[in-house]
């Protein structure tokens, strides 16, 4: 038998991902050699049209040495352009320091932390914005302390420790209400609400948002306005007043659609749709996410939030039953993913292809669980991360009557949203082995 | 300048299609800076029996497309103009319609061009538009030859389980013919074959014509689990054998006793485990992982790959002995290129059942769709077919599916020389950069996989494909 052609350009077989990244150790130094792996790494030719074509997951694709060494002086100026951000930064605020320019000082630290953020680095930027809340403390000027536990507290919520960016927006609140710093008072309000959001404290986050809504129309700032009225609506969706929920959305689309801000329309559109398919009127969302997508096109990149809404896209099809074109948004999720380091996010993108395979009864789809799983363990050690997978994990289990695997799943997703406190997650654990027990 | 481009023939959605006086209707996405681009058309218009509609911008172009039906999209691409081309072929996807792509850009490239074309766009119009340009292409969708709808043949087909084997090619009747030798048998069976040639639903059939069709049939891909879990996914666990073993786990061997168990991919197992394997083809027992007490299995094992298990034991990848234990009976499965008219069968045996799945009422498939099937490279094999018309299922309204209705690259490889106006003949480097560029559209831009295609080596193409701006 001679399968496939004769194959005259006889490339060495690449290595593994898997393979290649258990050959690297878990230093910070390697980082960036770690994500260009990973950003340049291609599914397996061979295996595309093979039967497990299907179960690609990163680990399985391949990655060439000599690529890796060609694209080393791409990776080197993006790391020197980084650290030159970053020490820039800090020479910057040791001038101000010097020439007793408090303001500043907090100001170039929060630049540093913000350079750290955009690439995917938020335990630095945290670092950063701590430095400069200390720096901030002795000045009179309260605003940079204010934008200083503005920023800690945004970036605790973007590592899903809600308690601790309570704690940075009540303290931030207080010191803006008292400047009259009211934009200061109006993100922290916003940021109280989307912690209390993330916790299940629906009442608590519906004060904070229409606190800092109040504050908006006083100040007439239409994208604080749009945004609150997002996140009301939100909420009322979570809360099941899909009524009120789509008056919100109205209103916060409304009050963007003259801005330029084009990723806020995104994220508009995206709650729209989430709304919609909790109306079951699938053809409204699945517009209403594809305009969100046109609007991500026209704003500043932002590949997480292309990926949210796509992952929220290819859940809606899977919902619907439209296997063939889930499977194809998820793939669409994953590469974007992967060629815009944004590895964290391929754990949600592999269990939601577990998920679409529990639908389809195939046992094989456990692989799937198991990479984001491993992705939890190798690159991002959040808890509530891995207890999504197991939540999803069990489930699937579960659907495949494998009821013992799929206890010790759902018991562990519980006990790990238990710890992060993301309440509402555990109860959905809880319900799932309850019914478990049934 | 006019962009040498694709003359595709797709004819236009049926209600468009009912005379001269059918107005096409056209939406016009240009930012308000193109502005021109509307008003030159909306001018246009009138001769030409058009109705213009349009957006400012990509947004309302999506709102509007999403509520209405149109014939035609006219794209002005902004400086990111390969972007913009994927990006609007991919939202023009799922338009009401499916409307076709006419993209206009003052910068066009060669590389443009070639991409357009591979992506099945309409045509590539040069900023600021000419009428005779914009006429001409209209022309070519108005004139296109109506495609003449083939009623579906009867198909008969060997239900197995939830697959059939469809196909009356000498070839596979011969495959055939081996398999109703081995079935009856409880013979161990090799299954090669190119990727997606049908291997796992020969093995379903081999068990379901032997003795033991009553017992389980398990399947085992290989190579779609990772290494580190395949041994306990083969031979089961016991609990707390490694971290994460939470509970005790059967393995497949042992859900398949008294049946099948299907290998898949064989040649994707590791050395190490190969030698498990044949010890417990050997031995008719295993030991689970963490476990001491061997457990009897007897089973049936076929196995299957599309590797060339030969050259992987000259390489040291496969053993020998486990070679001459699989390969007792060796079943070689033939390409899609090989079997012939099977590919009409096939895609009448497809298209009906995913009609049912869906909803749909196809009843027929056009000439033009079933020519693009024919003239198709099928590197997936009845896989790439069996996917190409689930999504053709999907997206055709009426009851005739159309070439509209397959992948843009499909139409992209219809582009001829016969195309082409008259006097515009290509260059060897205009036809070579096409096919290199056609052939990259079919292996997804797998440089590798292209170049095996083209026989070249991969650092020439990459050269050329430089060279041509791909």
């Amino acid at each position: 038998m001679s399968p496939g052609r004769p194959s005259p350009s006889a490339a060495p077989v690449p290595v593994r991902v898997d393979k290649a990244l258990e050959l690297l150790p878990d230093l910070e130094v390697v980082a960036p050699l770690r994500a260009l792996l990973v950003s340049i790494s291609r599914p397996d030719e061979r295996a595309l049209w093979s039967s497990s074509g299907p179960y690609l997951t990163l680990g399985k694709r391949g990655v060439q040495p000599e690529e890796l060494a060609r694209r080393m002086p791409e990776a080197f100026h993006q790391v020197t352009e980084h650290l030159q951000v970053l020490y820039r930064a800090y020479v910057q605020a040791l001038e101000a320091q010097q020439r007793g320019d408090g303001g500043e000082v907090v100001a170039a630290l929060l630049r540093a932390g913000h350079a750290e953020e955009r690439v995917g680095r938020p335990l630095q930027a945290q670092s950063w914005y701590e430095a400069a809340q200390r720096a901030s403390q002795v000045l009179q000027d309260r605003r940079p302390e204010v934008e200083s536990l503005g920023a800690l507290g945004q970036v605790s919520l973007a590592l899903r420790e809600y308690a601790e960016g309570a704690r940075h927006f009540q303290r931030s609140l207080a010191l803006a209400e008292s400047e009259f710093d009211q934009a200061g008072a109006i993100a922290a309000c916003e940021g109280l609400g989307e912690a209390a959001l993330w916790q299940g404290q629906w009442s608590g986050a519906q004060a904070w948002f229409a606190r800092g809504l109040r504050l908006a129309e006083a100040s007439g700032e239409r994208r604080f306005l749009g945004r609150l009225e997002r996140q009301l609506g939100v909420l009322a969706r979570r809360q099941g007043d899909l009524a009120a929920a789509g008056e919100h959305i109205r209103k916060a689309r409304e009050w963007l659609e003259g801005t330029a801000a084009a990723d806020e329309m995104a994220r508009v559109l995206s709650a729209q749709g989430h709304l919609e398919a909790q109306l079951r009127r699938h053809a409204a969302a699945s517009a209403a996410y594809r305009e969100a997508l046109a609007w991500v096109q026209r704003a500043p990149r932002d590949p997480g939030l292309e990926l949210s809404i796509r992952l929220s896209l290819a859940e809606l099809q899977l919902e619907t039953g439209r296997l063939l074109e889930a499977e194809e948004e998820m793939r669409r999720a994953e590469q974007l993913a992967i060629a815009s380091n944004l590895t964290s996010r391929l754990v949600q993108v592999y269990t939601l292809m577990g998920k679409l395979r529990g639908r389809q009864q195939d046992e094989t789809g456990f692989v799937f669980f198991e990479q984001a799983i491993d992705l939890c363990h190798m690159l991002e050690r959040s808890p509530a991360a891995e207890a999504q997978v197991y939540l999803e994990y069990g489930l699937f289990q579960e659907r495949l009557h494998h009821r013992d695997e799929a206890r010790a799943y759902l018991e562990r997703a519980r006990e790990l949203f238990g710890t992060v406190g993301e309440m509402v997650a555990r109860e959905r654990a809880e319900e799932a082995l309850q019914k478990l027990s049934a | 300048m006019k962009a040498p481009l694709s003359m595709e023939s797709s004819a236009l959605p049926a209600h468009s299609r009912k005379g001269d006086s059918s107005r096409v209707r056209i939406l016009v996405a240009a930012g308000e800076e193109n502005d021109g681009v509307v008003q030159s058309l909306r001018q246009w218009a009138e001769d030409a029996a058009l109705h213009v509609e349009g957006a400012p911008d990509l947004p309302r172009a999506v709102r509007k497309l999403t509520a209405e039906r149109w014939d035609l999209v006219v794209a002005v691409l902004s400086q990111r103009a390969d972007e913009d081309l994927a990006w609007w072929v991919d939202a023009l996807r799922g338009a009401t319609g499916a409307p076709r792509l006419i993209a206009a850009t003052d910068n066009p490239s060669m590389g443009l061009v070639l991409r357009a074309e591979s992506l099945g766009v309409l045509d590539l119009l040069t900023l600021p538009l000419r009428k005779d340009d914009f006429l001409g292409a209209l022309a070519r969708v108005r004139s296109a030859a109506v495609e003449v709808p083939v009623p579906l043949p009867p198909v008969e087909h060997h239900a197995v389980g939830q697959y059939a084997l469809v196909g009356q090619s000498p070839t596979m009747l011969e495959v055939y013919k081996l398999m109703a030798r081995v079935g009856p048998s409880a013979a161990t069976v090799l299954i090669q074959g190119e990727s997606g040639t049908g291997k796992e639903v020969v093995a379903r059939a081999i068990h379901l014509d032997g003795p033991h069709s009553a017992a389980p049939f398990v399947a085992v891909n290989c190579a779609a689990i990772p290494e580190n879990l395949l041994e306990s996914e083969l031979f089961g666990h016991e609990k707390g054998a490694f971290t994460g073993a939470v509970t005790r786990k059967i393995g497949r061997f042992e859900h398949a006793v008294g049946g099948t168990l299907f290998l898949d991919e064989v040649a994707d197992m590791s050395l190490a485990l190969q030698a498990k394997i044949l010890r417990a083809i050997q031995e008719r027992e295993i030991e689970r992982v963490g476990g001491g007490e061997p457990i009897p299995v007897e089973v049936r094992l076929i196995a299957a790959t599309n590797r060339d298990l030969k050259e992987a034991i000259a390489q040291g990848r496969f053993r020998e002995d486990l070679y001459y234990r699989l390969a007792v009976v060796t079943i070689r499965l033939p390409t899609l290129a090989e079997r012939g008219d099977d590919l009409v069968r096939l895609t009448a045996y497809f298209v009906r059942q995913f009609a049912e799945r869906y909803g749909k009422r196809i009843q027929a498939m056009s000439d033009r769709a079933l020519d693009l099937l024919r003239n198709h490279a099928w590197v997936g094999n009845v896989r790439e077919l069996r996917n190409v018309l689930e999504r053709a299922v999907i997206v055709a309204t009426g009851d005739v599916l159309r070439a509209e209705h397959l992948p843009d690259e499909f139409r992209g490889e219809e582009a001829t020389l016969g195309d082409r106006p008259q006097g515009a003949l290509l260059t060897l480097a205009e036809l070579e950069a096409r096919h290199i560029s056609r052939v990259l559209a079919h292996t997804n831009g797998q440089i590798g996989a292209a170049a095996e295609i083209l026989g070249i080596h991969r650092n020439t193409l990459t050269r050329k494909m430089k060279e041509y701006g791909l």
